[in-house]
């Protein structure tokens, strides 16, 4: 390479880069949207056609939508909300350490004032109004109206109808038949719970079955921090022998430890498992790949209180410069139009339009939903009362799992970052 | 002779096989990837990811292409790998001839400072970066990119140069000094050609370097037109579920640069490790 060619290469480089220039000022013609669905997710799909029903009924408006990554939102959000780049609205993660974060650092917009105006409260659940409400620091569950969602989740099983029928085992009604069902796998030789103990499934396992034995103020005090939690008490017990009994009843493979929910889902998929429990966020997949067998789902047998809460939801920067625009845009997301889009493609609209879905197993989920929502029977993640909680329950749960620890050393592992989070914020 | 031979025969095959059987595991994840990016999405689900796909099938790589405007990405990988390439070895250099050749005083404290600034963790860079970087208009503006990377980069290059630069032929340099060559001239015509095979390395390493960097970029670049092939590939990290196929067709998109990039410039790095070995 020549002196001078490289000296040229350098100046055109620069000037390249140069120009790249910062693009902060916000036009009122724009509406900046972010979210971080896949485009042929439920969301994915409902959202782009709430995007061109936005821009049908304001005229001259352009939505500018970017697709981000989770990790990038999870990452940066604080950031990004204190710059000039902020969007004017954003799909962000419900929960303490995330949007009541940012609410607490008077990063984002009050919307209580939409909500009442515009009537979005009666659309949702009380149970699901938990989530978008954040006290002074940040803490889900009263005060302010901070995001709102448009879909929601929960843990349902999802079972192989083949393999039910060739053992002739009928869906369980009771906790009693569901072990009874399991039973009737193993004595087939077939392990009968795909799960993932390297992830999230093994956790969201455990909690269903304490939350077998809780109330809705045992939740409170778990979630909410409204009371003193005691990891020894009746339902965590419960939970932990049991699930350490499933283990040594072989209803949970030994080799689970290891598996990641991607593989959990995939085995469940391919037929090699005949139940999985797991998130509603699997239907799309599911019903996208298992195309061998009959398949569906069931709510979990005999409990009041179930895993799940709203979905991930819509937050307007406190920097927004189109925060009406962002309002208009967050209502028609929730018009039974869009959300009616939302539950055909595979999810679970908060206020879905009169008409039932046509399609069973998006008639089933949705329906096994409304029951839930009915009797507040949400008890939303194990994970989410302490940052960092995720990886303790993913850790305890392998232990269960392998046998290396026993119940109630598992329950106290569970217990100290449970207690220090505590002592840290005050609650 | 014949025993020597003998002796060396098997030897060199065993190392030989060891090294081919290494260098198929090396490339068992790169072929994953290849196999699993040409795969219909229905075809994974039922045969899992280690299956030969039933039929090859692009539309995966074409869609990717097309949902992260993938052309963009790679133009501006491309504009600030590529000036920061050029950027930090013009610095490493002009640094190196003060430190390794001309001897400055403190020339070992200022180069124990630049180790330290190159073992710094990235995390611990950021957040400083970012209220800088807003304060002066840089975020989200590839020019600040090329900026912290320039700087990045040239601390290991200064590091490495320095010390070549110290081994430096001291009778080339008085000769040019007598034929009245002048500092920069000494520079110019004297060190820089003579060293311009482990500038090339530099070169090629600043470049895949930075090319692969994603933290830095990630936080300090918002928008879609300003991101790097690295950014774009995060889109398809979704919270719960992972679509396997397209991201095997996006980490084959994002390889394919980095390796075409070493495979042009492959003659450069050979050129550059063996230079000092002869004489």
């Amino acid at each position: 390479m020549s002196t001078r060619l490289f000296a040229a290469l350098v100046v055109a480089l620069l000037a390249v880069s140069g120009c790249g220039g910062s693009s902060g000022d916000s036009d009122p013609k724009t509406l900046k949207l972010w979210h971080y669905e896949d485009p042929d997710s439920a969301m994915g799909k409902a959202w782009a056609a709430a995007i061109a029903k936005f821009e049908e009924k304001h005229p001259g408006v352009k939505v500018a939508f970017e697709e981000k990554g989770f990790e990038q939102i999870q990452k940066t959000a604080p950031m990004v909300l204190n710059s000039n780049e902020a969007p004017d609205i954003l799909e962000y993660n419900k929960g303490n350490a995330t949007t009541g974060l940012l609410s607490r650092q008077g990063l984002l917009a009050d919307l209580s004032e939409q909500v009442s105006g515009r009537g979005w409260d009666k659309l949702m659940a009380p149970n699901l109004k938990t989530t978008s409400q954040y006290d002074e620091r940040g803490v889900m569950g009263s005060g302010k109206w901070f995001g709102i969602p448009n879909y929601a989740e929960y843990v349902t099983v999802y079972y192989n109808k083949d393999m039910f029928a060739a053992r002739g085992v009928a869906v369980p009604k009771t906790f009693a038949e569901f072990t009874a069902a399991m039973d009737a796998f193993v004595a087939a030789g077939v392990t009968p719970l795909a799960v993932g103990g390297g992830e999230y499934p093994a956790q969201q396992v455990l909690y269903q079955l304490a939350l077998s034995k809780a109330d809705r103020a045992w939740v409170d005090r778990y979630q909410r921090y409204t009371g003193d939690v005691d990891f020894h008490d009746a339902a965590w017990t419960y939970g932990a022998t049991t699930f350490a009994d499933w283990v040594a009843k072989k209803y949970i493979s030994p080799e689970a430890s290891g598996v990641k929910a991607e593989d959990m889902g995939l085995s469940f998929i391919q037929g090699k498992f005949p139940i999985m429990v797991s998130g509603s966020w699997w239907q799309g997949r599911v019903a996208a790949g298992a195309t061998g067998f009959q398949w569906g789902s069931f709510l979990w047998p005999g409990n009041k209180l179930n895993a799940g809460s709203s979905g991930n939801q819509w937050v307007v920067p406190a920097g927004s410069k189109n925060k009406d625009l962002a309002y208009d845009f967050i209502d028609i997301t929730l018009s039974p139009e869009i959300q009616d889009v939302l539950r055909e493609a595979g999810g679970i609209p908060i206020s879905p339009g009169g008409t039932p879905s046509t399609d069973p197993a998006a008639k089933a989920l949705n329906d096994d939903f409304d029951t839930l929502a009915k009797n507040d029977g949400l008890a939303y993640y194990p994970d989410w009362p302490a940052p960092g909680y995720y990886d303790v329950m993913v850790s305890a749960t392998q232990k269960l799992i392998t046998g290396t620890a026993s119940p109630s050393q598992v329950l106290d592992e569970l217990a100290k970052p449970y207690a220090e989070n505590r002592a840290n914020i005050g609650g | 002779m014949a025993t020597v031979h003998a002796r060396r025969e098997p030897g060199r095959y065993l190392v030989l096989i060891g090294l081919v059987a290494l260098a198929g595991l090396m490339l068992v994840p790169f072929a994953i990837v290849v196999l699993n990016a040409v795969k219909a999405p229905a075809d994974y689900a039922a045969n899992g990811p280690l299956s030969l796909p039933q039929e090859v099938r692009i539309q995966g790589i074409v869609d990717f292409w097309q949902r992260v405007d993938f052309g963009r990405k790679l133009v501006n990988s491309a504009l600030i790998a590529g000036s920061v390439a050029v950027l930090a070895v013009v610095v490493s250099v002009l640094n190196a001839y003060a430190l390794g050749i001309g001897r400055i005083k403190g020339r070992l404290w200022v180069l124990v400072l630049f180790l330290i600034a190159n073992t710094l963790p990235q995390e611990a860079l950021v957040y400083p970066l970012y209220y800088l970087f807003k304060q002066v208009d840089l975020y989200d503006t590839r020019l600040g990119v090329v900026i912290v990377f320039t700087i990045v980069q040239a601390a290991f290059g200064t590091y490495l140069l320095s010390s070549t630069f110290v081994a430096f032929p001291r009778e080339i340099l008085e000769a040019a000094r007598i034929d009245g060559a002048n500092k920069w001239q000494v520079l110019v015509r004297i060190v820089v050609p003579i060293s311009r095979p482990t500038l090339g390395v530099l070169f090629v390493f600043f470049f895949i370097w930075t090319w692969n960097e994603f933290f830095i970029p990630l936080v300090l670049l918002v928008s879609a037109d300003n991101q790097t092939v690295p950014v774009a590939l995060g889109v398809l990290q979704g919270q719960r579920l992972m679509d396997a196929t397209t991201t095997s067709a996006s980490a084959l998109l994002g390889i394919i640069p980095a390796v075409a990039f070493f495979l042009i410039f492959q003659r450069t790095l050979t050129r550059g490790l063996t230079a000092g070995a002869v004489k």
